[in-house]
């Protein structure tokens, strides 16, 4: 599991681990079952504090992407949710505020803004509805 | 003058405490009343610019210099009082420490062994081989990266409870600062062990630290972990009026105008939004890096206008 820790970033290093992982799950380089490097292992390959890496497993516990089995680990959970992690729709969120901004900034109306996200969704692969996909999944 | 209400059950699980120290040489006054607290098992890290009292703190919880006024205890103990038995349970690392280049490596650390009851020369070696360092090579032939290592090993060997490192990552290169901050997390926080350490990069420290503090102009203006810290401090952009209408009531580090905006750090930023939301002020808010966090404190202009100079009051938030 590659991880990368931009240091200095306005993004707090546990909000930097928690998304890359959730990407790697959504993305399916982490698949359903498997295991992620223990607590003590992560900490030590991005020399980050043991807690840190414990909160953000934790998190992800908590948003059933990941689930702890006793004494054996961390594991992708069977069924993740994908897509709809909070991790990810606070980043969203965050970075389709400061496109606002932009936008605003420049003088476009909500009419217009809306019209241009719409461009850029053209351009992008239809996305496959979540219950459809959790079916083939599973 | 009154009833010590808080100090006699604080002490008990906090590994450092000061309260209220003062400390001046010759006219300078170099602390103002500190007070900080490190809770055992905690990995601290105590900021500040070069030549903020960082040094002079650390100096003081070993004993090495005395305090005149205010009360530490750290393990329980007064450093002034019972120095020897402090040392014995405490790890250091000075700043820049300097050891006889002339010896061996092998060498210092029997030399060093004997001053300590409770060291482990087994556990020595195993340092030694873990951070890969020549046991024959003399200290002078050491890179900058080697001499730190050393200087843990020797700090490490008696198993202290608490380990007590002066900027220990300065003049290190950010390949061996990683390395620094893998060791801490490996050897250190990995055993249970109480690190308090000083930097002067809060960027650095973020990674590894449990808790901050940050020391200005011989005080503790804050307390807190990193993310803690990046919740409260953030910038805000407001109108020039609106601000000054507002600046009383907000916790503001550092102010900077250009024509009619504002751009704002301030502390406290959940509280300082709502009530810019009630006043129905129109602002932005941008995350600031702990970079531009540190800076806001140490070197943040509060005075840019017309406001009183009402200081850092609010800097507490309550819970």
């Amino acid at each position: 599991m590659f991880l990368r820790i931009e240091k200095g970033s306005a993004v707090p290093i546990s909000r930097q681990i928690a998304e890359q992982i959730a990407t790697l799950c959504a993305s399916g380089t982490l698949s359903p079952g498997e295991r992620l490097p223990s607590v003590r292992e992560l900490a030590r390959e991005l020399a980050v504090n043991q807690n840190t890496i414990l909160r953000v497993y934790e998190r992800l516990v908590g948003e059933e992407l990941l689930e702890m089995r006793h004494g054996q680990g961390t594991f992708v959970a069977a069924r993740a949710k994908r897509g709809q992690l909070a991790v990810h729709r606070e980043r969203l969120v965050d970075e389709l505020r400061q496109i606002a901004r932009q936008a605003v900034g420049l003088g476009l109306t909500s009419d217009e803004l809306h019209e241009l996200l719409a461009e850029g969704l053209d351009g992008v692969e239809q996305p496959i509805p979540a219950n459809a996909h959790e079916e083939q999944t599973s | 003058m009154s009833t010590p209400v808080t100090s006699g059950n604080s002490t008990s699980d906090s590994a450092i405490d000061l309260q209220a120290v003062y400390k001046s040489f010759r006219r300078t006054e170099v602390l103002r009343g500190v007070t900080l607290r490190v809770e055992r098992g905690k990995t601290f890290a105590f900021l500040g610019r070069n030549a903020s009292g960082k040094t002079t703190t650390i100096r003081m919880l070993l004993g090495l210099l005395k305090r005149d006024d205010g009360a530490i205890r750290v393990l329980g103990l007064d450093p002034q009082r019972e120095p020897l038995e402090l040392r014995r349970r405490v790890g250091y690392l000075a700043e820049d420490q300097t050891m006889y280049g002339w010896m061996k490596i092998g060498e210092i650390l029997r030399f060093v062994a004997p001053f300590y009851p409770t060291w482990d020369h087994e556990l020595a070696l195993k340092y030694v081989r873990d951070f890969e360092l020549p046991i024959a090579t003399k200290i002078k032939h050491l890179s900058k990266g080697q001499n730190v290592r050393l200087g843990l090993v020797l700090a490490l060997a008696h198993r202290p409870e608490l380990v007590i490192l002066d900027d220990p990552a300065l003049g290190l290169d950010p390949i061996m600062r990683k390395q620094f901050n893998r060791d801490l997390i490996t050897h250190l926080q990995g055993e249970g062990r109480t690190v308090f350490y000083s930097s002067h990069l809060l960027y650095e420290v973020e990674p590894v630290a449990d808790e901050v503090a940050i020391l200005d102009e011989g005080r503790i203006v804050r307390q807190a972990d990193t993310e803690t810290l990046r919740r409260d401090v953030k910038q805000l952009i407001l109108g020039r009026e609106a601000f000054v209408a507002n600046r009383r009531l907000l916790s503001v580090l550092d102010a900077r105008s250009d024509d009619e905006r504002m751009v704002v750090a301030v502390d406290g930023a959940a509280k300082a939004m709502e009530l810019l939301r009630y006043e129905g002020v129109e602002f932005q808010v941008v995350d600031l890096n702990l970079d531009e966090i540190f800076e806001a404190f140490v070197a943040g202009r509060r005075d840019d206008t017309a406001a009183s100079a009402t200081p850092q009051a609010m800097l507490e938030p309550s819970a």
